[in-house]
């Protein structure tokens, strides 16, 4: 044979090789999952595995993508969509959810959900706090936390102090507690650090209406939060930086004496602390008022997915009693069904009880599309600006109000 | 007849062979190139993509109006002199240690390769937690050996982020230097520095006429290249510090990456890095007129 025969023989066999397959393709409906989870070594692999055994007919692609503070995962995703390549389901947060919609790219679950018997296990409010602008139903819930306060009651015994309830409280907790090298309170100031300053901001007057960040309550609430790092001094010179890590590291090790986070990291602190940590809901203004951040995540099928009811069951599975349970293992979260968190035994009750004690006042970031944005850059670069001195207090909620409202 | 259809096929020949290089170069070099310039002149947000609008030259209007271009525009010529000048120093001085005997130099000169075979990543990693401020080695000795009184945020203060990254990534590329001029080193002749011993140079008059004359070639090849890499690495920052406080380790391709992933402004991002892309064109210019002139040699 000739050489270039060859060639031509080779180029027509590869190009023929796709029209030998089987008229009806017998292959399994396969659905692309995108997860993550605070640990990379856990795996869903247990729950897929028991999934593909009651759904013989679809088989699970379950990827996990990093989180980066939420930053990396959601690029990820929306340039997947903008690409074509998107996955069939993916857990999502509501900050994105303005986002997505502008996109196009969820599909509405309604109806699935009208013949899904998990429905009710979940609470009417959770459904109303994920439904989508248009009053459709696109998100479905899979697990939640809230921002509380870890403190050390060993440390509060030995100050002679109480939990604090107050903002006043909390500022006189951090000044007793700042000595030597521990500092009162381990601010975030870095990536996702808007948790923090969000129950003391929005809790002490701001909101994200029209003319709501520059109000006089508002400036007053930021200059009060940046003053505990610039004035009062009772948070580490690394505040500005700090992100996840570094709080829940120096807290671990005896550097600070109060951190903002939820219940995800309750076991890893509590095998560091022991009975010496403990959780209150976040502190309040003097006026009663309260905010703190209500940490979602719901799982969603993507418009353009070709495998939409399979990828349904998958994301009602995970939602359904033992399956969440389980799932909340892994994720380190609190199980969103009302069966699932009457059995849940994943954290030492302490740190549940705060987290429930801090619904009433919890509540989510404005369902914009500027939102994500927010929590990036926005809030970040100005808070850090503003914690080093480079920018006074006023002028980062000056750039916060000109973000969301122009 | 057979003679010429002979004669043009021989002529096309070395195209053919290139063809296929060409168009690998077009389709991951070429295409995206143009699309970065068409994305420049729209509005276009990655998650509103069917309401991008053509803008013409506004996203460049707007960039020299942006403070933060310019801050990072200058923390960019600090990181390109700083990060490749230092690198070079040190590289070049473990080069000539390198060259001299010594019974375990085969071990050194596999050792001086480690930075420069992690990933980024890890060293970006590594260096941060090397520098935290509660938990970090570095506060730890200099504290404990009575250097400094008590630890420092190196990468929470505006003055000290950026030259921290700096160091970790002139720790990372300075074997880059180092193996490139020890082979540079290893092709002087011997006979030079032995007539130069007999005519009575000292070590400093030989390194200035001989061995820097010798590698001259070399050295200027690996700044030219090592300035195009620097210039256009963000990943060390980007896990160290995401170009914070504020915008104290904003460079130019970390802001560009900033705009376009972060809040998804692909057509502002598109104008901040094609910028970029024209600055780097004068050093891309001086690398491929001194590649080609080695070549017509």
């Amino acid at each position: 044979m000739e050489r270039r025969d060859f060639l031509k023989l080779s180029a027509a066999a590869a190009l023929a090789a796709p029209l030998a397959r089987p008229a009806i393709a017998q292959t399994p409906a396969t659905v692309r999952w995108w997860y993550h989870f605070d640990n990379p070594q856990n795996t869903p692999a247990a729950l897929v595995a028991k999934f593909e055994a009651e759904n013989p007919g679809i088989k699970i692609q379950a990827e996990a993508i990093p989180w980066g503070g939420g930053n990396d995962y959601q690029t990820r995703l929306f340039a997947a969509l903008v690409a074509g390549n998107g996955p069939d389901a993916a857990m999502v947060r509501l900050s994105w959810a303005a986002r997505l919609a502008a996109m196009k790219a969820l599909e509405p679950i309604d109806s699935m959900i009208g013949g899904w018997a998990g429905r009710s296990d979940i609470p009417d409010n959770i459904w109303k706090i994920n439904k989508g602008a248009d009053g459709k139903q696109y998100y479905l819930p899979l697990q939640y936390v809230v921002i509380y306060l870890y403190y050390r009651p060993d440390l509060f015994q030995q100050a002679g102090i109480q939990p604090p309830k107050t903002f006043d409280e909390f500022l006189a907790a951090a000044k007793a507690l700042t000595k030597g090298d521990m500092a009162g309170f381990g601010m975030r100031g870095g990536a996702g650090g808007f948790d923090n300053w969000g129950p003391f901001v929005i809790g002490g007057g701001a909101s994200f209406e029209k003319g709501g960040m520059v109000s006089e309550k508002a400036l007053a609430a930021n200059r009060w939060y940046v003053g505990l790092a610039r004035d009062a001094k009772v948070t580490p010179a690394s505040a500005p930086t700090d992100s996840f890590r570094q709080i829940v590291d120096a807290f671990k090790a005896g550097r600070t004496a109060m951190i903002m986070h939820h219940v995800g990291s309750a076991n890893e602190i509590v095998g560091a602390l022991g009975d010496k940590v403990s959780a209150v809901p976040v502190p309040r203004a003097a006026d009663g008022r309260g905010w703190t951040y209500f940490g979602d995540e719901s799982n969603a099928v993507f418009a353009a997915s070709k495998a939409k009811e399979a990828a349904f069951k998958w994301i009602a599975f995970l939602s359904t009693a033992d399956n969440n349970i389980e799932l909340n293992k892994l994720t380190g979260q609190l199980p969103i069904t009302t069966s699932g968190a009457a059995k849940w035994t994943g954290h030492p009750k302490r740190f549940v009880d705060a987290s429930q004690a801090s619904l009433p006042i919890a509540g989510s970031l404005p369902d914009h599309p500027k939102t994500p944005d927010f929590i990036a850059r926005i809030w970040p670069t100005n808070m850090q600006r503003a914690l080093n001195g480079e920018i006074s207090p006023d002028d980062m909620m000056k750039a916060i109000e000109q973000h969301f409202n122009g | 007849m057979i003679t010429s259809a002979h004669n043009s096929f021989s002529r096309w020949t070395p195209a053919w062979f290139l063809a296929p290089a060409l168009a690998i170069t077009a389709a991951i070099v070429l295409v995206p190139a143009v699309q970065t310039i068409w994305l420049s002149l729209h509005d276009y947000l990655l998650y509103e993509p069917d309401a991008a609008t053509f803008i013409g030259l506004r996203n460049f209007a707007a960039i020299l109006q942006d403070e933060v271009f310019w801050i990072s525009l200058g923390h960019s010529a600090i990181w390109i002199v700083g990060v490749v000048g230092l690198q070079f120093l040190l590289g070049l001085g473990t080069a000539l240690l390198l060259n001299q005997s010594f019974w375990w130099r085969g071990f050194a000169r596999a050792l001086v390769v480690v930075p420069w075979a992690l990933p980024s990543v890890i060293i970006g990693l590594m260096w941060t937690w090397m520098y935290d401020f509660n938990v970090g080695v570095l506060n730890d000795m200099l504290v404990r050996t009575g250097i400094i009184d008590a630890p420092i945020a190196w990468l929470a203060r505006p003055d000290l982020a950026l030259p921290s990254i700096m160091a970790a990534l002139i720790w990372q590329g300075f074997p880059f230097f180092a193996i490139t001029i020890l082979a540079g080193l290893q092709t002087i002749p011997s006979e030079l520095y032995e007539a130069a011993e007999i005519d009575g140079a000292n070590r400093g008059q030989m390194l200035r006429h001989i061995t820097l004359p010798s590698i001259a070639d070399v050295i200027a090849t690996a700044l030219l290249l090592r300035t195009i890499w620097v210039a256009n690495s963000l990943d060390v920052i980007l896990v160290m510090t995401g170009g914070g406080p504020g915008y104290a380790t904003h460079t130019l391709p970390l802001y560009s990456f900033v705009r376009a992933y972060n809040s998804m402004e692909f057509g502002y991002g598109a104008a901040l890095a094609l910028i970029l892309t024209l600055l780097l064109l004068t050093v891309v210019w001086l690398y491929v007129r001194r590649a080609s002139r080695d070549l017509d040699r």
